[in-house]
């Protein structure tokens, strides 16, 4: 069976060919060795399909087990049901439980037993959030962060995987070892002269501190680049013909064809930079040029043990993140089954 | 025939292209790609779509990353300007006690980051039951906890394990079992944030591995059925085995992410916690000796050494991948 | 009238300003005002005394109308890290607030102004502070800050426990062993009530006991943590662990001792001076809490610490800065905070004002420990070794024991640590 499914996975959906997401592999080039992450994306998780029920996935599968047996009590299957629902269980109660604790006042939270619902809604903690810490400047800052690290990696990266894919030029090959090697670098051997950078620039404690490093990335440039090398070569001499420049075809005809690579980066990066704690704890050391990570920790600083104000902190932080995956999730399982790790 | 039809696809596209990452080949694509890119004026416009991340990554990573390795061999002056004093950071990191135990803890957390995967691999096959409703609800909660920020997730963690008036403590008195101070008590704080990160990760395991459970054939579990395997020998042989690509991919990427460690140790682990020594990792270390104790020489030396001890591990990994991965 | 006192401020501020002018024609301008008043910057980090300084600062500018003071408050978590960087960066205030775990290092990297050839011209006279604090902000015989109030430690307790186990309340005759047979009676498995917390902190407790058990912590460049009275000290409080008179650290990482005092579920506490506010703010505490010396070992002991007010070294208005820094040490400014009993006051005599502020409590006792207070200890690199103790001590103080051996490690490591200052 060597010809693959038809990919129903959205990534495909610009690209003339499955063959454009396979090639797409994971991120550092030394995995791509036989890694499996090609598959997740044309036959995984993030198809419009698997919003349906019964996954017609892989199309190679015959239907007719399925058919066979459509309203007969499956003991197995309600098995599987328990176990997965626990596993559910497990993986939503956490939030739950920070959402009623917002909403509790202290001596309600620390009740022996617990009591599981808020005597009343309570919007005291959220305020206090609010007034302990410059909150409103600090999602503010997230927002911005966020906002700077994914336009100037889409920017970039596409100028560059663009040019690595398609255009030739001395010292490509040279300058692309280069860039992979970036990639294997653990980022906190970076951190402290980068911080040294910001502060001769004196950008410490400001906005652009947060993002101006992170809007450079090797894995957003080799990923575009995976799905630009997959492009019929046609196209692009169909343009030239007609006259376009190189900026042109990039421009109008390139990066239309890769928008869903484009959207699975950006929801990828915008989740890594609005998580992203380590470097706005070293370069922005001011509370109200923080972003909202940072500003969870200053939270347990000062209330240690009030949990309501804490976890008010943690449902306002993580809100926007799990609006966005909520809306966007194709892309959110995409962009992760892509990068593995960090960015 | 090939068994996981993405690969071949993959293969398939890379001849067509004739890219795939390896030098040789991306040269040959671009000699054929005609009139106008050749040229000296396209040479200069390729140039002028990679100088702006060229510049970025030259000032914010390529020097950067030599400047640490300068950082290595200098004492760091409080308020400014360096001294050089050649090996003494890497004497400082041989000899602190903290660093052996810092170590220690991270291979701890990289032991048990790699656990996630066999809960991973199982939810994946039980996911994979075929006829099986619900599943995309399923996929969608398990991931819930990989996209919230991990500062959150530490703060609600702590909550729950609090020893006075944590959930965790409530749920096991209704089995009968005395709860304790999960995360300051130094014998089991370790394994308390080791758990929140299997809990936080399992769902990003979990796609890679739905993804690669999908690409098996069906017919090959049909055979198996009508040999008379059950459900848990189809697991161990075929799903298992037929999968060990993408666990040597999540494996990878595993030990990488364990080994950087940082988020969910600091928020949960207050200063005056005694367990801070049980938890301390490599980089949270790092990060105290730099931006708090005013160590950065040493800081930038404890950094080679996670590169290091990362790199290894990663070599390791390809190395014996031969004894257990099948490639179809 | 107050007219004309205004007019004698500004002719005096006039050739401090005049000589600050002349001293900074590189950034001169920032530091104006739009009214032409010298503007100097004021860092500190505890919101809840804002209010105090403010009035201080109000005062201050009544007397000085050429100079103009702005505060900064940075939280105190991230308050020295952005210090240093400011002061890289030339942009640190020209007066901020300084502690003694970090004075030897600024002092010894010169970015703090000497503050001697003022004290001299100006024939300001120091003996109004204690002496242990003006030694904290001392560096090689040179005083690099003002101070500005103090703490001691003292024992708090609760009378109605105390009156439930029918013993008689601490004073100065207590010892150690008072200690623990009172923690022992004090202790109620019933109710979950412990005699005292033996909580894992160097300032609370251990450096007060290793004082007392004649000990020390550091002394000429060596730690003292491999001596037998030093681990006499610790061991006084994981005993306390060990026979579950205390709770354990596992528990007060979650719920700290305050808290298990403030909410009546441990009998005894060693705490600061300066909680004195916090206490008097919880009803059952102000109704039957009480206060004493701390017990005696070997010796006699508390520690003192104290916050004192410095010059940047960077500073380009450093006579502005001097004249704010002499009035913050004065009687007046004294005065001031201590009516907001927030803190006690460093400035001699001024303390009466803060222990009459609450009569529920014995609060001279703070200010009679002055006798035998052991100020905090330090070094250059103070936070290096002050973070090795949590992780090395820990756990011993959950009740797994070895205090001996942790405690030799951790002067080991220390002593590695101290090494690396020379």
């Amino acid at each position: 069976m060597p010809e693959p499914a038809p990919s129903p996975g959205a990534l495909s959906s610009g690209a003339p060919s499955p063959g454009a997401l396979s090639s797409g592999a994971p991120s550092p080039g030394a995995l791509s060795s036989g890694a499996p992450s090609p598959g997740a994306l044309s036959s995984g998780a993030p198809s419009p399909g698997a919003l349906a029920p019964g996954d017609p996935s892989s199309g190679s599968a015959p239907a007719p087990p399925r058919g066979r047996r459509p309203y007969r009590f499956d003991p197995g299957a309600v098995a599987t049901h328990a176990v997965l629902s626990l596993g559910a269980l497990v993986m939503v109660f956490p939030f739950l439980w920070q959402l009623l604790t917002a909403f509790k006042t202290m001596p309600e939270a620390v009740r022996v037993p617990p009591t599981i619902l808020p005597e009343a809604l309570n919007w005291a903690a959220f305020e206090k959030v609010f007034t302990a810490v410059p909150f409103r400047e600090m999602l503010t800052n997230s927002l911005l962060n966020t906002a700077g690290r994914t336009l100037g990696q889409l920017v970039f990266c596409s100028l560059a995987a663009y040019a690595f894919a398609r255009l030739q030029f001395r010292g490509k090959n040279v300058l692309f070892a280069v860039f992979l090697s970036v990639l294997m670098v653990p980022p906190q051997l970076l951190v402290l002269p980068q911080h040294e950078i910001m502060q001769q620039l004196g950008l410490l404690n400001t906005v652009p501190a947060l993002f101006l490093p992170g809007m450079f990335s090797a894995f957003g440039t080799f990923l575009l680049r995976q799905f630009f090398l997959a492009l019929p070569r046609e196209l692009e001499e169909a343009a030239r013909i007609d006259g376009a420049g190189p900026f042109r075809i990039f421009w109008s005809i390139m990066l239309p064809l890769v928008r869903p690579a484009l959207a699975a980066l950006a929801v990828i990066t915008a989740m890594w930079s609005w998580n992203d704690l380590l470097w706005p704890l070293v370069v922005n050391t001011d509370p109200s040029k923080a972003p909202v990570s940072a500003g969870l920790v200053s939270l347990e600083g000062q209330f240690m043990t009030d949990y309501p104000v804490m976890m008010a902190g943690s449902v306002i932080a993580s809100l926007p993140m799990l609006i966005l995956y909520v809306l966007l999730q194709r892309h959110f399982v995409q962009g992760i089954a892509l990068s593995g790790s960090k960015g | 025939m090939a068994v996981f039809p993405s690969t071949a696809a993959a293969e398939q596209a890379e001849r067509r292209t004739g890219a795939g990452g390896r030098g040789g080949s991306g040269a040959r694509s671009g000699a054929g790609a005609g009139p106008g890119t050749t040229g000296r004026g396209s040479q200069r416009i390729a140039y002028l779509f990679i100088a702006p991340i060229a510049v970025g990554f030259l000032v914010f990573y390529i020097w950067p990353l030599l400047e640490t390795f300068w950082f290595s061999f200098t004492s760091f002056g409080a308020f400014g300007g360096n001294s050089w004093v050649g090996g003494e950071n890497y004497g400082r990191v041989v000899q602190d006690v903290t660093v052996g135990k810092a170590l220690g803890n991270t291979l701890l957390y990289m032991v048990m980051g790699l656990m996630t995967l066999p809960v991973a691999i199982v939810l994946a096959d039980l996911m994979n039951r075929r006829g099986l409703r619900g599943v995309p609800v399923y996929r969608a909660l398990y991931f819930v906890p990989f996209v919230t920020l991990p500062a959150a997730v530490g703060l609600v963690w702590n909550w729950l394990y609090n020893g006075d008036f944590g959930m965790v403590n409530e749920a096991l008195s209704w089995i009968g079992v005395d709860g304790r101070y999960w995360v300051s008590d130094p014998s089991t704080a370790v394994y308390a944030i080791g758990l929140v990160m299997i809990w936080s990760h399992v769902g990003y395991y979990l796609i890679i591995f739905t993804a690669g459970i999908k690409a098996i054939p069906q017919e090959v579990y049909e055979a198996a059925e009508i040999d008379g395997a059950g459900p848990v020998r189809r697991f161990f042989r075929i799903t298992v085995p037929l999968l060990s690509p993408s666990i040597f991919f999540a494996s990878v990427i595993c030990v990488i992410n364990s080994l950087q460690q940082f988020d969910l140790i600091f928020v949960m682990m207050s200063p005056e916690n005694p367990a801070l020594g049980e938890t301390q990792s490599v980089v949270t270390l790092f990060f105290k000796w730099a931006f708090d104790e005013n160590s950065q020489g040493a800081a930038a030396a404890l950094a080679f050494l996670l590169m290091l001890l990362i790199a290894a591990l990663t070599y390791l990994q390809f190395r014996f991948q031969k004894r257990w991965v099948h490639y179809a | 009238m107050r007219r004309r006192t205004l007019l004698a401020g500004a002719l005096a501020a006039a050739p401090a300003a005049a000589g600050a002018a002349t001293g900074c024609s590189a950034g001169g301008a920032s530091a104006r005002t739009s009214d032409g008043r010298t503007l100097i910057s004021y860092g500190m980090w505890d919101p809840l005394q804002v209010a105090g300084m403010k009035k201080i600062i109000k005062a201050f500018e009544a007397e000085h109308p050429k100079i103009s003071v702005k505060v900064q408050v940075t939280p105190f978590t991230s308050y020295w890290t952005t210090l240093k960087t400011a002061m890289r960066g030339g942009s640190a205030p020209d007066v901020f607030w300084m502690n003694a775990v970090n004075l030897q290092l600024y002092a010894s990297e010169g970015v703090l102004q000497p503050l001697d050839p003022y004290l001299e011209r100006d024939k300001f006279d120091m003996g109004v502070h204690p002496e242990e604090l003006l030694r904290m902000y001392t560096h090689e015989g040179t005083h690099f800050a003002m101070p500005k109030d103090f703490d001691t430690i003292g024992l708090w307790y609760n009378k109605e426990l105390f009156d439930k186990a029918g013993i008689k309340y601490p004073d100065e005759s207590w010892t150690w062993d008072t200690v623990r047979d009172a923690a022992a009676e004090l202790t109620d498995r019933r109710t979950g009530v412990h005699g005292i917390a033996a909580e894992m902190h160097n300032q609370y407790t251990y450096y007060n006991t290793i004082a007392q058990a004649g000990g020390h912590v550091i002394r000429d460049g060596r730690s003292g943590f491999g001596d037998p009275r030093t681990i006499d000290g610790l061991r006084f409080w994981t005993d306390l662990i060990d026979r579950g008179h205390s709770p354990s650290q596992s528990a007060m990482a979650d719920t700290r001792g305050r808290q298990l005092y403030l909410s009546e579920r441990v009998a005894m506490n060693y705490d600061l001076s300066a909680m004195a506010s916090q206490m008097y703010a919880s009803p059952a505490i102000k109704d039957h809490g009480g206060v004493a010396v701390l017990p005696k070992g070997r010796e006699r002991g508390t520690t003192i610490h104290g916050l004192a007010n410095a010059i940047s070294g960077k500073s380009r208005n450093t006579e502005a800065a001097w004249q704010f820094v002499k009035f913050l040490g004065s009687r007046k400014a004294a005065e001031i905070q201590a009516r907001e009993g927030v803190t006690i006051s460093s400035y001699e005599g001024t303390q009466d004002t803060w222990v009459k502020s609450m009569p529920e409590f014995d609060l001279k006792v703070f200010t009679d420990m002055l006798d035998y207070a052991v100020p905090y200890p330090a070094s250059k690199h103070t936070a290096v070794w002050e973070n090795l103790q949590p992780q090395l001590l820990g756990g011993p103080f959950t009740g797994k024991g070895g205090i001996e051996d942790a405690s030799r490690t951790l002067a080991r490591q220390m002593d590695l640590a101290l090494e690396q200052e020379k």
